[in-house]
């Protein structure tokens, strides 16, 4: 509620919403949004054109408007983003606030994927994705320390 | 005095009964809001999903995947959804009968069919009329978490992929409301290809989407992300459905206990009433006897 009649006060803001099967995890105005597009960390600011992009595994940076308050942070798996007129919909399977993850977990998760053999080639496939997505998670955790 | 004790002890027992009806009726209630708050809040990303899909769609990509694809059935796969409890009126009969209705056509047209039921009452059900489960599941109750469903999805989806299954349907209970639950089965793969939505595509056109990698990329990704959200949907359907359904079967019941409590109530007094005159006709009797 603040931050909406913050925005009505001091101009426009990204509405930024992420929901998971289950729920809404998360819904705000927003001065900037990084996302962990497939291929890379994308930002996006006010004014941005519209695009529809698939997300890796990585972390969703929110930073409110205004300065002082720290971002918020999610790490995400898969899943999609919409962005048009200054909305950012996070469409995802998995949402973790990065307080929530526990980075020795996260850390041991992979070092238990890389001991792991896989054969095949779907299997080393997702061996891979894996291990990425445990490296990303206890990426984002290990950020915020 | 015998029959009129025999009536006391019914009503006694009765009360009771509509005690833990009552009880019941309200645990149903409580949960019933759990669930239908959960289906809410799931409803917002099956509406992203949607809205995605009707953009890829508008953009003209070419939609073609193998999830996609009407393949002849050779061999399918149902999925049905019954609860863990009784005591809900018709629910569990509902989705058994729906799903053995699916099942003779399968068997009727020499079809494999590979079963899966979660609930137990389906199961014992199903048991009963001499089918073989493959697989059974018993941990989905009033709350079902995707991370639970997921797998399932996946196996579907594998076993799609691979060949091994040409069609999935679900047989489970859609909420279309708190006064409608109907039985119903459902086809979930392959998906119903999207539909650029008339008006509002064009609208949205306009906005002239960028697809970052590609339309198709995300196609490929979407597809499944919304295979696993419908499934999901059902779990919760059927979640909320039996929860509805139990709160309907124990209001029932606990209306039912107060009438016959009442028309006990009635026998029971007409019954010491009679004793009552019946005694003092005696003592009467006893006491022109003793007159004479």
């Amino acid at each position: 509620m603040s931050e909406q009649k913050q925005t009505a006060k001091g101009g426009r803001g990204i509405q930024c919403v992420v929901v998971t099967p289950e729920t809404t995890v998360f819904d705000m105005t927003a001065g900037f949004v990084s996302l962990p597009l497939d291929d890379g960390q994308r930002g996006v600011g006010l004014g941005h054109a519209p695009f529809i992009g698939r997300l890796g595994a990585g972390e969703v940076r929110v930073t409110p408007r205004g300065a002082g308050s720290p971002p918020a942070r999610f790490f995400v798996q898969g899943g999609f983003v919409e962005v048009a007129h200054d909305t950012v919909t996070v469409i995802t399977q998995k949402a973790v606030a990065a307080d929530a993850i526990d980075a020795q977990e996260a850390r041991k998760e992979l070092e238990r994927i890389q001991a792991s053999k896989a054969v095949g080639k779907v299997a080393i496939e997702a061996r891979l994705d894996a291990a990425e997505a445990a490296r990303a998670m206890a990426r984002t955790a290990g950020r915020g320390r | 005095m015998a029959q009129a004790r025999a009536l006391d002890r019914r009503r006694k027992s009765v009360r009771n009964i509509r005690k833990i009806t009552r009880t019941m009726e309200l645990i149903a209630t409580a949960r019933f809001k759990k669930a239908m708050d959960r289906s809410i809040a799931a409803r917002d990303y099956t509406k992203h999903l949607a809205k995605i899909l009707e953009n890829i769609a508008s953009v003209g990509a070419d939609v073609a995947h193998p999830l996609l694809e009407i393949r002849p059935t050779k061999r399918t796969a149902v999925l049905v959804l019954t609860g863990n409890r009784g005591l809900c009126g018709g629910y569990n009969g509902n989705v058994v009968r729906q799903s053995l209705a699916l099942l003779g056509q399968w068997k009727s047209e020499q079809v494999s069919t590979h079963l899966s039921v979660s609930g137990k009452r389906g199961i014992s059900a199903l048991r009963f009329r001499g089918l073989d489960i493959n697989e059974t599941y018993t941990a989905f109750e009033d709350k079902p978490e995707f991370a639970a469903v997921a797998p399932i999805g996946q196996a579907y989806l594998a076993a799609y992929a691979a060949g091994e299954i040409d069609r999935l349907d679900v047989a489970y209970t859609r909420f279309e409301g708190i006064a409608k639950q109907v039985a119903v089965t459902e086809m979930l793969l392959p998906l119903a290809p999207p539909q650029a939505a008339g008006e509002v595509a064009t609208k949205l056109a306009s906005d002239e989407y960028d697809f970052y990698p590609s339309a198709g990329s995300i196609l490929e990704e979407i597809l499944p992300a919304s295979f696993m959200a419908r499934l999901f949907k059902c779990f919760l359907d059927a979640a909320v459905s039996e929860q509805v359904a139990r709160m309907v079967a124990m209001k029932a019941a606990t209306e039912n206990a107060g009438g016959l409590i009442k028309s006990l109530s009635r026998q029971y007094n007409r019954a010491r009433q009679s004793q009552i005159t019946g005694e003092i006709m005696e003592i009467l009797g006893g006491v022109e006897a003793l007159k004479q």
